[in-house]
């Protein structure tokens, strides 16, 4: 069940004296081990502005979340260059994905309320996600 | 104005039928499409405690804009990791603004808000026992 991560940042012209080249590849495994992550969740949808005033939230974080090894895909594919999506872990600002952006970002879960939020800005935000994890505590039906 | 890309490439085999993602963002400076030109450079810190550190400072980018943090824990140990977390100092690292962990290999690529009284960004390796090399980079408006 193994999921790799590849990232490569390239630019000519950010350095004056050479050009830059960023490569890393990870295998994701699970915390403190080297077995492979084993749940993954993705989906995709839109974020407008009224819907989501305030943030509203992209996943909870559970007691079996905690301290382990998730990594969380992002992607705002909006196209208008004035419409972002505000990223938060509970109430700390983590960043803005502007349109086009993305991020790929560890979430350890320190606790039960570090969940991730998103908030759209300026327009509606179509959005994708993938969220690789080893542990979730499952809501019981009501 | 610079051009910077930013490929990722996620394959997965935790469903049966594969999982598989790429994508590319051309960094670009909050509102518009002008290049993000500004970085402080590619660094790399070698850490041999578990006393958190700081390696940039949010005072060094504009707050509230399109800025982006590179982090990668070049080791490969997977038992061990290097905890990321937004803090004022490193001696405040103890509360719960805790980004994530990355474990020997991993990396992260993410939006940074970098406000100045709160932002700084902290990394504090989880043993003594072996020195944990962390290679980063900001890339601020």
């Amino acid at each position: 069940m193994a999921t790799i991560a590849t990232l490569s940042i390239t630019s000519n012209d950010l350095l004056p004296s050479s050009p830059l080249s960023i490569n890393a590849t990870s295998t994701l495994m699970k915390a403190d081990t080297s077995v492979d992550l084993h749940m993954m969740e993705s989906g995709a949808g839109e974020l407008t502005v009224a819907a989501s005033n305030g943030g509203v939230v992209l996943k909870e974080a559970t007691t079996a979340g905690i301290n382990t090894a998730a990594k969380v895909y992002l992607s705002n594919k909006a196209t208008d260059p004035t419409y972002y999506i505000q990223i938060k872990l509970h109430d700390i600002i983590v960043g803005r994905l502007y349109a086009g952006d993305w991020m790929f970002m560890p979430w350890s879960q320190g606790d039960v309320v570090a969940e991730i939020s998103i908030e759209a800005e300026g327009g509606t935000c179509p959005y994708e996600y993938a969220i690789f994890k080893e542990g979730e505590t499952m809501v019981a039906r009501t | 104005m610079a051009t910077i890309n930013a490929n990722i490439s996620v394959t997965s085999t935790i469903p049966e039928s594969g999982f598989s993602l790429n994508k590319t963002m051309t960094m670009t400076k909050a509102g518009n499409t002008t290049g993000i030109e500004n970085t402080n450079g590619l660094s790399v810190k070698k850490l041999s405690a578990t006393t958190a550190v700081v390696l940039e400072l949010a005072a060094d980018a504009t707050a509230s804009g399109a800025n982006k943090l590179y982090i990668r824990n070049t080791g490969s140990n997977k038992a061990e990791h290097v905890k990321i977390s937004f803090n004022a100092s490193a001696s405040t690292d103890t509360t719960d603004e805790a980004i994530g962990r990355l474990y020997g290999g991993d990396w992260m690529l993410i939006p940074w808000e970098a406000d100045g009284t709160t932002h700084n960004i902290v990394a504090a390796p989880s043993t003594a026992d072996e020195v944990t090399t962390i290679e980063y980079m900001t890339f601020h408006e």
